[in-house]
């Protein structure tokens, strides 16, 4: 995940996953008065000099996670015609940058609805699938009933993806709300869009939920999880017995290790 | 030198265990004949036996320059004598290729759908050999057809020799497909993607994923018996196999083996999107087979479909033909990435 942290804004840098909003800054000298106190012959106003600070992080890019392959035996070929249609589709839609944690607001056909679209506003829980089979899950809880809806990022019935609030949370995976206080998947489906700036780090909320009560879906204390994002109430001695499934060795294994730099690079190669 | 030192001691305790015979015939200092055999798997072949490393890369890349340029000359089978050609008739059956499984992914149609499809890639298909009538048995002829260009260093002679004779380079897969002797092609000639087009059905076969020797819960779909309620060792057995009065086993009863790596035959899929350029078929749904494998696309011999596979490029689609295609051939049902979104008006 780190490597796909970094963001940027270039005009023509691609569409995998750029958000464009222009962002700049105007400085402007007041106008001169001479020291005898007559005012000066009219000087033209020095021309604003415009400072675009998206060009300081040129260096970073945020690459949208479906266009790292998964590790296997497939054919670079097959990935990389998958990969053409998903630029491809990209140009004509545009999916801005989010992150599991962001607040989203998705707009999609449906022909069962009166105005024939349907508008959906949570959190994103979860991304999943690679490819043009990308997916991800928005949650939301509207009139006390938790309601998730999984999305296809490339599917045409989308309309417009808004995102409402840019941040990440302290996990990469947000399926434990589920268990957690509904009070934390409550969202105002009238929210308005919170300002982000482009040359800004996306912010990392680093609020830790509040669990319902035992049996949950997932045993979340497990360190397979790895959860940061929940402030457990359990007793010591039921966290201590938790620990007994941790692997410590797995951390060093080094066929686990999957570095995706140079697939990433090669793939912002391409794309031009 | 700690490694000295440790190979001294070796040699002490080897020479202990066996003081009559020396391991070796000089004293410490000269390397002993310690040493792993290391066996090589492709290190059987006549090639690996009668030449040098630098032979054997030589040979590799100078064979590889002359199938490419065997493969160019090939490409204009129109233009060098070519077997007649004919009408496309209701009743006429046309050769087949052989392609790659390159895997899956989803496509959607304009109306929302999505549906998934099969990339499958045409890759170094050639007509091999034309078998008549009479040397067939009779009934109807056929024509050899491979796939997928491989390596003439662990080939026999005699398996050679078919692809000598065609003047193609040695193929991993070859298949037979029976046609009608109106849908002949001269041997050589190579065989794309478009010879299918969007809207047509095929059908694809191809051996499925060896499961190895399974049970009859999961080969057969058997039922078991419960996991608890006073069962004992009997949970996953597939229970009576015949009846007293009939006292033997039918013929054909299910029963434990060997399950999949056969060949199998997905009916009826549709051709969604050709791409020209690569030679990719985009096939609905699933195919059998593991990703990389090299299956068998015919047209579909499901009657309910003949309508669909009217006027199909006849015998096959020629590259030096007449026909200019765009690099995409789509379904005009597919929902094109360049349009904008679907709306339910």
């Amino acid at each position: 995940m780190a490597a796909a942290c970094g963001r940027l804004w270039r005009p023509n840098a691609g569409v995998l996953g750029l958000a464009a909003r222009p962002a700049r800054c105007l400085s402007l000298s007041g106008c001169r008065i001479s020291s005898d106190g007559k005012p000066a012959k009219f000087q033209p106003p020095p021309k604003p000099v415009i400072i675009d600070k998206q060009k300081q992080r040129d260096e970073k890019r945020f690459l949208s996670p479906e266009f790292i392959p998964p590790r296997g035996r497939i054919d670079p070929l097959k990935l990389f015609l998958e990969r053409k249609d998903m630029i491809q589709r990209r140009k004509v839609f545009n999916i801005p940058e989010f992150y599991v944690g962001s607040i989203l607001a998705v707009t999609t056909a449906d022909p069962y609805a009166n105005n024939k679209t349907n508008r959906f506003v949570g959190i994103c829980i979860q991304r999943g699938g690679k490819g043009l089979g990308a997916t991800f899950v928005l949650r939301n809880v509207i009139e006390g009933q938790g309601v998730e809806i999984c999305y296809e990022l490339y599917s045409p019935r989308i309309q417009a993806i808004e995102v409402l609030k840019l941040e990440k949370r302290l996990d990469d995976n947000l399926m434990y709300l589920r268990d957690a206080l509904p009070e934390y998947s409550t969202f105002d489906m009238n929210m308005k869009p919170v300002s982000h700036l482009d040359h800004e780090e996306v912010p990392v909320n680093k609020l830790q939920v509040r669990m319902k009560p035992k049996p949950w879906s997932k045993r979340w204390e497990r360190p397979k999880y790895n959860i940061k994002g929940i402030k457990f109430e359990l007793p010591e001695a039921k966290m201590r017995a938790a620990q007994k499934w941790s692997q410590p060795w797995l951390e060093f294994d080094m066929m686990r290790e999957y570095d995706t730099s140079k697939i990433e690079e090669k793939i912002w190669k391409e794309s031009g | 030198m700690a490694g000295c030192g440790l190979l001294g001691r070796l040699a002490r305790r080897l020479w202990a265990a066996a003081p009559g015979r020396p391991l070796w015939a000089a004293a410490s200092g000269s390397r002993g004949q310690l040493g792993f055999v290391v066996r090589h798997v492709n290190s059987a072949t006549w090639w690996h036996e009668h030449l040098s490393e630098e032979n054997v890369e030589f040979l590799k890349k100078i064979t590889a320059e002359e199938y490419k340029a065997q493969t160019a000359s090939k490409l204009c089978p129109l233009k060098d004598e070519p077997w007649p050609l004919n009408e496309w008739k209701p009743d006429s059956i046309r050769v087949g290729v052989v392609a790659v499984k390159l895997g899956m992914m989803p496509i959607w149609t304009k109306s929302g759908k999505k549906h998934a499809v099969t990339l499958l890639k045409v890759q170094d298909c050639h007509v091999l050999r034309y078998i008549s009538k009479e040397e067939s048995g009779g009934k109807i002829s056929k024509l050899l057809v491979g796939g997928k260009n491989g390596s003439p260093f662990f080939k026999s002679e005699a398996a050679m020799e078919i692809f000598k004779e065609a003047g193609v380079p040695p193929k991993q897969k070859v298949t037979t497909f029976n046609v009608t002797d109106d849908a002949i092609i001269k041997p050589g000639t190579p065989l794309y993607a478009a010879h299918f087009r969007p809207g047509q059905f095929v059908d694809v076969t191809a051996k499925t994923i060896g499961k190895g020797f399974q049970g009859v819960m999961k080969r057969w779909g058997f039922k078991g018996q419960p996991a608890s309620h006073g069962q004992t060792k009997t949970h996953r057995r597939p229970g009576a196999i015949s009846t007293n009065k009939a006292s033997k086993v039918y013929r054909g009863k299910k029963m434990p083996g060997k399950m999949g790596n056969i060949y199998r035959t997905s009916f009826g899929l549709k051709v969604w999107r050709i791409n020209t350029k690569h030679d990719i078929i985009y096939v609905n749904g699933s195919v059998p087979g593991h990703t990389n494998c090299l299956v068998k696309v015919k047209d579909s011999k499901l009657p309910t479909y003949k309508d669909c596979n009217k006027n199909p490029p006849f015998p096959t689609f020629f590259a030096d033909g007449d026909e200019n295609l765009p690099e995409d051939l789509y379904d005009e049902e597919i929902f094109q990435f360049t349009d904008p979104s679907v709306t339910y008006a």
